[in-house]
């Protein structure tokens, strides 16, 4: 048999094992070819998820010059917050004295959950449906360098004068033509002293092995590695990519070794009044607040130093009431509205002239170390770093590692 | 001409009862999964974008990296599957045969967690397993759980949230596949001389089956992409696959890892299926369904 006649009776075998016919195969053939080829068009038309082209300082503070938003009645729109963070009586005095209706939604639980949601719409330049949005320093920095907010127009914001003079100048934003601190926090020990026995002052004590597998730690490593870099006296305001990288693999030991109960966000509290965890890292406000369910539990700013960190008030690019927003901002820079504020939710304020009137109308508030710290402490904190957010995604994807996922 | 539009007609008519569900199908699942398809095959990062290159590597680097996770999720799935059918076979056997006139609100029983969210009923298991809480003590009390030990924030924990969360979908289709069972059938196996247990070996448990199936496949299919038990109970050691997929998309913005995770833990799970449905025999759950 040739070559040729092999081949033949080969087909002719499988055409006849598969009973189709040769117009059959064919036919079959070609709507098979067909679908691949469309699957295969449709799929490089499906192009790409764009990322993101990062505008100049420069840049961005010559177009927050030039900004005007005339003054509109307020109408309905909507305040992205986390949860807890205001006294809800104190919209109710915004609504009453400024008409309209603040929609205010509780719906920010993390930075980075916060941005996954909203990320498409952002990088697509569709509105995200809210007039301001709170995130913490880094957060905030990414969404101006990524042009994803709105300038502020400040000749509608005369209150933003009662900034505390050492918030005023972020490296990311020096003017604040973009952003304007809501409230502050510190990050650092929190402890049940009836569990621990005794008064704790150190950073040491997260990682000593007496209480193994009664600390949490937040899995946000911007506090997690920060601390623990001050544990071992580098700043980590100023350090590089590498030292974050280094303490996250540090932290990611100590968890190997079974030293931490749990990894969490604000979800420590649980675990911290439930007497679940002896120690925890924690956020000073919360702490206060937890207090009066908890007499045991004590926050101190450790000897080593604690993380400061802001969180800041931003109108997204494309939002529709800029303008409500802005009002909104002045009002709460009214020291009596933050004063409010501040009493309900026990954080450290950026409203110069706060504590003068807590003094007078709460003075338990007003004189709390935790909400008032005093100048020796403040020394002590340290703000986050700037860094790109190349490093910003390393150090994410090491912590994710670290904590399992 | 007519003729032949009315064989048209007909021949079209299944097609437009069947019009909704397709497009649905098409718009809420074809769509997106192969859009997701597509993702999976991507390259680059949050910051650059992300840009189709065929990068199949990312599939190898998933199960090289998270095997762990994806292993733990079939492992916490089945013994839950495995518990909610220890707990709900005879649960189900008394709904069908011993309730009686209470039979419905117990039905209603079993369905009440649904009114409430499933994130809180979570949250509510995190309080009775909390360390200091009354279950922790007595389990200590005799012995099970260490004097130091805690229930918690551990693998256990995880896997009583799964299967208390998943119970229902275990019962309901029991309970469904016993009450539809013909009672003469019992009787004429002790007419038969078949002592009860052995009728209920040879006759309940084969007749059982459809409802077995269809409920471990509710409870496991769920469970293994399920994170908020192993978020909330559990500590970074039983993160389960869902959790690494919820970490991807939303903190590391690592949409093609995502969604290469998403379709090997959806390629494991048609395996299992395939396979249990074969060990059970197709072809009787066919015929016992019909």
């Amino acid at each position: 048999m040739s070559d040729r006649e092999k081949i033949e009776s080969a087909l002719e075998q499988f055409f006849a094992d598969e009973r189709l016919s040769r117009r059959r195969f064919l036919g079959r053939g070609a709507s098979l070819g067909l679908m691949a080829g469309g699957l295969a068009t449709a799929i490089s038309a499906c192009g790409s998820i764009e990322g993101v082209t990062k505008r100049r300082l420069g840049a961005l503070q010559q177009a927050a010059a030039g900004v005007n938003h005339p003054k509109v009645p307020i109408g309905t729109w909507e305040f992205s917050n986390w949860p807890l963070y205001i006294d809800k009586k104190v919209l109710k005095t915004f609504n009453q004295r400024y008409g309209g209706t603040v929609k205010y939604v509780e719906d920010i639980n993390d930075n980075y959950e916060f941005f996954g949601k909203v990320r498409q719409q952002l990088q697509d330049g569709a509105p995200i449906g809210r007039d301001i949005v709170v995130l913490t320093d880094y957060m905030a920095s990414r969404w101006v360098s990524s042009g994803y907010t709105m300038p502020i127009d400040r000749k509608n914001v005369p209150n933003g004068k009662n900034l505390t003079a050492t918030l005023r100048s972020p490296g990311w934003d020096p003017k604040r033509q973009y952003s304007l601190p809501w409230q502050t926090y510190a990050t650092g020990l929190a402890y049940n002293v009836k569990l621990t026995g005794r008064e704790l002052r150190s950073i040491r004590e997260f990682f000593n092995p007496e209480w193994k597998g009664r600390v949490t730690v937040l899995s946000d490593w911007h506090d997690s590695a920060g601390l623990a870099m001050l544990m071992r006296g580098i700043d980590p305001t100023t350090a590089t990519v590498d030292r974050y990288l280094e303490a996250i693999d540090y932290v990611g030991q100590q968890n190997s070794k079974g030293q931490f109960r749990r990894f969490t966000g604000n979800d420590y509290t649980t675990d911290l009044t439930k007497g679940n965890v002896a120690i925890a890292m924690a956020y000073s406000g919360d702490v206060v607040q937890l207090q009066s369910d908890n007499p045991n539990l004590r926050f101190v700013f450790p000897e080593e130093g604690a993380m400061l960190a802001i969180d800041n008030m931003m109108i997204p690019e494309k939002a529709a009431h800029p303008y409500a927003a802005e009002v909104m901002m002045n009002f709460v820079y009214e020291p009596e509205i933050a004063a409010r504020i501040c009493d309900y939710v026990n954080y450290i304020s950026p409203v110069d002239g706060v504590r003068e009137i807590l003094l007078r109308t709460d003075p338990g508030v007003g004189r709390n170390q935790l909400i008032f710290p005093d100048k020796a402490t403040l020394e002590r904190c340290h703000g986050y770093p700037a860094l790109s957010s190349g490093d910003e995604l390393l150090c994410n994807q090491a912590m994710a590692k670290v904590t399992g996922a | 001409m007519s003729a032949i539009s009315l064989r048209w007609r007909r021949s079209l008519l299944p097609w437009w009862f069947m019009a909704p569900a397709l497009i649905w199908l098409i718009v809420f699942f074809a769509v997106p999964l192969f859009n997701q398809l597509n993702v999976s095959l991507m390259s680059g990062n949050a910051d650059a974008g992300y840009h189709s290159t065929w990068a199949f590597h990312t599939y190898w680097d998933a199960i090289r990296t998270y095997h762990v996770q994806f292993l733990r999720s079939l492992e916490y799935a089945a013994i839950a599957t495995v518990i909610d059918l220890i707990i709900a076979f005879p649960l189900a056997y008394f709904l069908a045969f011993r309730a009686g006139r209470w039979r419905n609100f117990l039905l209603l029983l079993v369905i009440m967690p649904f009114f409430v969210s499933y994130v809180l009923r979570t949250v509510a298991w995190q309080l009775i397993l909390n360390d200091n809480g009354w279950v922790a003590d007595r389990l200590r009390d005799i012995g099970l759980v260490s004097q130091h030990g805690r229930l918690l924030a551990t693998s256990t924990a995880v896997i009583t949230g799964i299967a208390y969360n998943f119970l229902p979908f275990m019962v309901l289709p029991l309970y469904v596949s016993l009450e539809r069972m013909d009672r003469r059938l019992l009787e004429a196996a002790t007419d038969l001389y078949a002592s009860r247990v052995t009728a209920f070996r040879k006759v309940t448990v084969p007749l059982a089956i459809p409802g077995i199936f269809a409920g471990s496949l509710l409870c496991f299919i769920p469970a293994c992409g399920d994170y908020v038990n192993a978020a909330l109970l559990g500590t970074s050691r039983q993160y389960m696959i869902g959790n690494v997929v919820q970490s991807k998309y939303l903190d590391v913005l690592d949409y093609p890892t995502a969604a290469a995770l998403s379709f090997i833990l959806m390629l494991l799970i048609l395996v299992g299926i395939a396979l249990y449905g074969r060990v059970l025999g197709s072809r009787n759950l066919m015929e016992a369904a019909a």
